[in-house]
């Protein structure tokens, strides 16, 4: 292994080792479990919009749309679908094998669904099950893809400012359609999602209620360090090669043999569903999911961590989202200075919003990233090219 | 054996004919020079041949298919690959990067370390072989020119269109360009459309040229008829030209 892999490996390796063991120090401590998770979810966010910005030149600002459609089909499909093993010949069902799925009806509050009027008439005995959450999520990651692919495809012709009012647009009709869908989505009084683990779950001899942030902070961090590991091989395949040519000069790649339509969308499509597994992670986390997840404020937290961390860098990025995460979380204390009373509730955001202005008009680059950079030491041989052309140039304006 | 055959192409915008009715045909490794005024349709035609606009009539053939209804990536992968009038490196990317990707677009499942080897080889050529760690942005117009070239034969086309090879070059590097078409033509096969506002080179690089003004083809052939050529004389070489010649 040469010097510059040791100086990315280790690194990597001692994050993730701090990361892996950290709950056994902090599993008596909820809150910054729960910071650490939230970190996680916005650290996903934060570097696959870097994918797609950064790397792929697509600004979207439709991010968080995916994030909530991954959310609520996860949470549809758990309000709505149920498997039984009799028929109830009053809901939306099909046999599949001895079992019957069905769907239930969406009914005003007060009112009773198919399966609640379908009971007194159903067989004794008869089991009814919630399905998987795993299923739930499975599918939302599906349908994530699917609007990536249909965002994907209605994009190819838009560059920049046009690219970035669609997906406003976008995003702002799926947090309409999702509050003014009330008996479906709940609207803004939010969908109510089961937990991730809705018995609890033993791990290794050890049994962590519903409650316990550990398993979540496991699946969260598993869903972090896969979609990292996922974005990275991308980023050095091919993929990433493309991807790239694509955000420097559309037509050339073309003209250079890049079939920039199914790179475009395939770009979409994973980015998409990365955002939505942590969507449908997030929601059966929280337990509660409302539309106010797609305001654009939250679309901006997620780019402004993206841009202080280092837009063209997954990792920056991430590590970005959990520093600004947890740095948010930690500011809430409010201080008192002779006569002023300073409260960082408020002012955490301004100062937020400052670092974020001072990162774009002095280190565009992002906060991270050139540390990053400087650790692995990645740019030491473009600086000795540098250095060694330098009198090779000079030779040459003397000869001329 | 290479053969583009251009086909009648007429390209409308709006009420303006950019090109009407172009006709030519490239047979072998041929090098020919693609002239006329600002606004005659060259870049159109390049555009057209290249896929990036689609004609309005007329067709174009590359090897004995048709490729002007096929996207640039495709016609581009079968055989036909250009330059731009203005340089148009990846610029956030590294020499080597740029090199790789239409050698990666054109065979997707190659060895990158025989690729990288391969774009050594040509960067050498082009005595930039010490900049491919450098990104491109860092690299002088004149570089960059040389990349866009580098690229280009990554790609491994059969006809090459240049756009302004020599526009703005250094005189040092535009030898190296020259050096570069004429290793390409001659010794490598490939077949040249080279468009050009330095007339001196294009007389002197070219075996052959095609001529535009205001979309029409005007004149085609050895570069010496054409220079002789009253039509051409009066679109675009001028009186001092004519007198030149006529002395």
């Amino acid at each position: 292994m040469n010097r510059n892999a040791l100086w990315i490996w280790v690194p990597t390796l001692v994050g993730v080792a701090i990361l892996l063991l950290a709950p056994l120090g902090l599993a008596s401590h909820p809150y910054i479990m729960h910071i650490a998770i939230v970190a996680f979810f916005y650290a996903i966010l934060a570097s696959s919009w870097s994918l797609l910005a950064g790397y792929g030149g697509q600004f979207s600002f439709g991010h968080m749309a995916f994030m909530a459609i991954g959310a609520y089909t996860t949470g549809l499909f758990a309000k709505f679908v149920r498997i039984a093993t009799a028929p109830t010949h009053m809901c939306s069902e099909m046999s599949v094998g001895s079992y019957t799925l069905f769907l239930l009806n969406p009914v005003p509050e007060g009112q009773l669904n198919c399966l609640e009027l379908a009971k007194p008439h159903m067989p004794v005995g008869t089991l009814i099950y919630r399905p998987p959450v795993s299923v739930g999520i499975l599918l939302g990651i599906l349908m994530g893809g699917i609007f990536g692919f249909l965002v994907g495809v209605l994009v190819l012709r838009l560059r920049r400012t046009y690219l970035a009012l669609f997906t406003i647009g976008f995003s702002e009709i799926v947090r309409v359609a999702l509050n003014a869908e009330i008996p479906i989505t709940n609207g803004p009084n939010g969908l109510e999602l089961p937990p991730l683990f809705p018995k609890g779950i033993s791990i290794f001899g050890h049994h962590f209620s519903a409650a316990d942030k550990v398993p979540p902070y496991y699946v969260m961090l598993f869903l972090f360090l896969g979609s990292m590991a996922l974005m990275y091989w991308l980023a050095a395949s091919r993929f990433g090669l493309f991807i790239r040519a694509l955000r420097e000069d559309e037509e050339a790649a073309s003209a250079l043999g890049v079939n920039i339509v199914r790179y475009k969308v395939w770009l979409f499509v994973i980015t998409s569903m990365i955002a939505a597994a942590a969507g449908a992670v997030e929601a059966h986390y929280i337990g509660v999911i409302t539309p106010n997840i797609l305001l654009i404020l939250q679309m901006s937290l997620v780019i402004s961590m993206a841009v202080i961390g280092g837009l063209e860098s997954l990792v920056g990025a991430a590590i970005g989202a959990i520093l600004i995460e947890f740095a948010l979380e930690f500011l809430r204390t409010s201080f008192t200075i002779g006569p002023i009373t300073v409260d960082m509730t408020v002012w955490r955001l301004v100062f937020f919003g400052a670092l974020l202005m001072l990162t774009l008009r002095f280190q565009n680059n992002g906060l991270i990233y050139p540390l990053v950079q400087r650790l692995s030491r990645a740019g030491v041989a473009e600086e000795v090219v540098a250095k060694r052309m330098v009198p090779q140039q000079t030779a040459q304006e003397g000869e001329e | 054996m290479i053969e583009l055959d251009v086909r009648n192409v007429v390209k409308n915008f709006g009420g303006l004919q950019a090109l009407s009715g172009v006709s030519f045909k490239l047979q072998g490794p041929e090098r020919v020079g693609l002239i006329g005024p600002n606004g005659a349709g060259k870049t159109t035609l390049t555009n057209i041949l290249s896929g990036l606009i689609k004609p309005t009539s007329g067709t174009v053939y590359l090897n004995g298919q048709r490729i002007d209804p096929l996207p640039p990536y495709e016609i581009a992968r079968r055989g036909l690959g250009r330059t731009f009038q203005v340089t148009r490196a990846f610029r956030r990317m590294t020499v080597m990067e740029n090199m790789l990707v239409p050698a990666l677009a054109l065979n997707p499942t190659a060895n990158r370390r025989e690729l990288e080897k391969k774009a050594m080889e040509i960067l050498e050529f082009l005595t930039i072989e010490h900049l491919a760690r450098e990104y491109a942005r860092s690299l002088s117009g004149g570089q960059q020119k040389l990349l866009e070239l580098g690229r280009l034969l990554m790609l491994d086309p059969s006809v090459l269109i240049l756009d302004e090879p020599f526009a703005g070059v250094h005189p040092k590097l535009r030898q190296t360009i020259w050096n570069f078409i004429t290793h390409v033509n001659e010794n490598l096969g490939r077949a040249f459309i080279i468009i050009s506002h330095d007339m001196d080179t294009i007389f002197a690089l070219s075996k052959r040229l095609l001529v535009l003004n205001y979309g029409e083809l005007i004149a085609d052939g050895d570069p010496e008829e054409v220079r002789r050529d009253p039509k051409v004389i009066e679109a675009y070489l001028g009186e001092e030209e004519e007198e030149e010649v006529a002395a």
